[in-house]
């Protein structure tokens, strides 16, 4: 469902004390990692991250530094920013969150975001299959490793992996069985071919 | 985002959503119960009220998860449920999948081919499945419920520590990933790669059915990947802190 994509949460807030309470709240979210910033700036130490990336934030502080975070962060995923609010009874839209709100909520609205990460993510432009995604295929559906793909095609196995990967995106089949059927159904290989009896 | 609390009415949450009527069974409800709320009825059966509350909620609203106050729950509640949950899928969805999927296919016996790797796809998904629930029926859930009654009850530390010496749940912790994706495959197989041929109507109620069981079961999943498993680690270690 998430294309093996991470989701991250950067909160950024001067204080510590908000910064423990909301990363304590959004524990119970379904963010795999949350990192917490005093100031927007400080994402300098953190090129490294991956994924898809959901920045908490106030307003002033996405105003300041929202730029240089999608620098620094622009090999990455989807980038979102969500407002948050400091003050009690500050009007605030819908579609940003206060302190003041009840924890449920904020993880709620934090899990709509990151769900909805899912979605922005699949390119479904281009499902049709390049040759050599093909020629992976067909070794696949014969039970050969991902090694094995690689010394017969004559590239590494982080191609392979990577070929396989595209594979799955492109025709929503994960397991290698399933594979085996897509091929069998896309006339690709005929049954024939494969020991249906230890495949499927 | 409204959360269902003590003071619904259990019709209005129900015509809310119909999906959670299974969910409602397994906590203990049958169908007729008029226009209680979910407290009177709750009281009535003697069922824990945030249980129950906690439960359809997390069922209803995929986003909300409030991992804290559900690990508040004893795991003899938690482990009740699951194997509710257990016995629903063995009893009821798997044979009606099995039933929906031999209409779906009888209906079109010129596909012999494409028919017999359908069926032994979803043959192996089922058998994958049940292995899985039954071990966790067989091994995991009376490792938990024992270590449970070792923290319990002292007399009993001595006979646990030699049944489990090197206690923890980790050894019996088993991925739900690859069901996941063997379901999600098999809906996709259906829904894009079948030939056009098939009896839509037969396809759509088969489909329905792993809809349902897809929902249900991850559901399943997250509450033993996130409750069962973290409250384990936190009992494994108020033991050893007990050595
Ligand atoms: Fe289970
Ligand atoms: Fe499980």
């Amino acid at each position: 469902m998430n294309n093996g994509q991470t989701k991250s949460i950067v909160l950024i807030c001067k204080s510590d004390v908000i910064l423990t309470g909301l990363t304590e709240v959004l524990k119970g979210s379904l963010a795999d990692e949350i990192i917490q910033l005093h100031r927007g700036d400080e994402i300098i130490d953190y090129p490294e991250m991956t994924g898809n990336i959901l920045v908490i934030a106030t307003t002033e502080e996405i105003e300041k530094s929202g730029g240089f975070i999608r620098q620094i962060l622009s090999d990455t995923g989807t980038i979102q920013f969500l407002n948050i609010y400091l003050e009690a009874n500050s009007p605030h839209p819908n579609s940003s969150v206060n302190i003041f709100d009840s924890p449920a909520l904020i993880c709620y609205k934090v899990n709509e975001i990151l769900n909805s990460f899912a979605v922005i993510q699949p390119r479904d432009t281009d499902t049709e299959l390049t040759k050599r995604e093909i020629e992976v295929l067909k070794l696949l559906t014969k039970g050969y490793s991902n090694k094995e793909i690689a010394d017969q095609l004559f590239v590494s196995t982080h191609t392979v992996i990577s070929h396989r990967k595209n594979i799955s995106e492109k025709t929503g089949i994960k397991s290698a069985s399933g594979m085996t059927m897509y091929a069998i159904l896309k006339k690709i290989i005929d049954v024939s071919e494969i020991d249906t009896a230890d495949l499927i | 985002m409204e959360l269902f609390n003590e003071n619904s009415k259990l019709a209005s949450v129900i015509h809310k959503d119909h999906s959670l009527l299974p969910v409602i069974n397994r906590l203990g409800i049958k169908l007729g119960f008029g226009d209680q709320t979910i407290r009177n009825i709750c009281e009535e059966k003697d069922i824990d009220i945030n249980f129950f509350v906690e439960i359809i909620n997390v069922f209803h609203y995929e986003a909300y998860f409030p991992e804290k106050r559900l690990l508040d729950f004893s795991v003899s509640m938690v482990i009740e449920y699951l194997i509710k949950t257990h016995q629903y899928y063995v009893n009821y969805l798997i044979p009606e999948n099995d039933r929906l999927i031999e209409l779906f296919l009888l209906a079109n016996p010129e596909e012999s081919n494409e028919n017999e790797l359908v069926r032994k796809f979803y043959a192996n998904f089922k058998e994958e499945f049940v292995i899985h629930i039954s071990y966790e029926e067989r091994e995991m859930f009376p490792y938990v419920l024992e270590l449970n009654e070792a923290i319990k009850n002292p007399s009993f530390r001595e006979q646990f520590r030699q049944k489990h010496p090197g206690f923890s749940i980790s050894g019996f912790e088993k991925e739900h990933s690859n069901m996941d994706d063997k379901l999600d495959d098999l809906k996709n197989i259906i829904i894009k790669y079948l030939p056009p041929n098939y009896d839509q109507n037969r396809g759509n109620a088969f489909l329905n059915n792993l809809f349902m069981f897809e929902k249900d079961m991850k559901n399943h999943s997250r509450i033993e990947d996130h409750i069962l498993i973290p409250k384990v680690k936190q009992l494994e270690k108020v033991l050893l802190n007990h050595e």
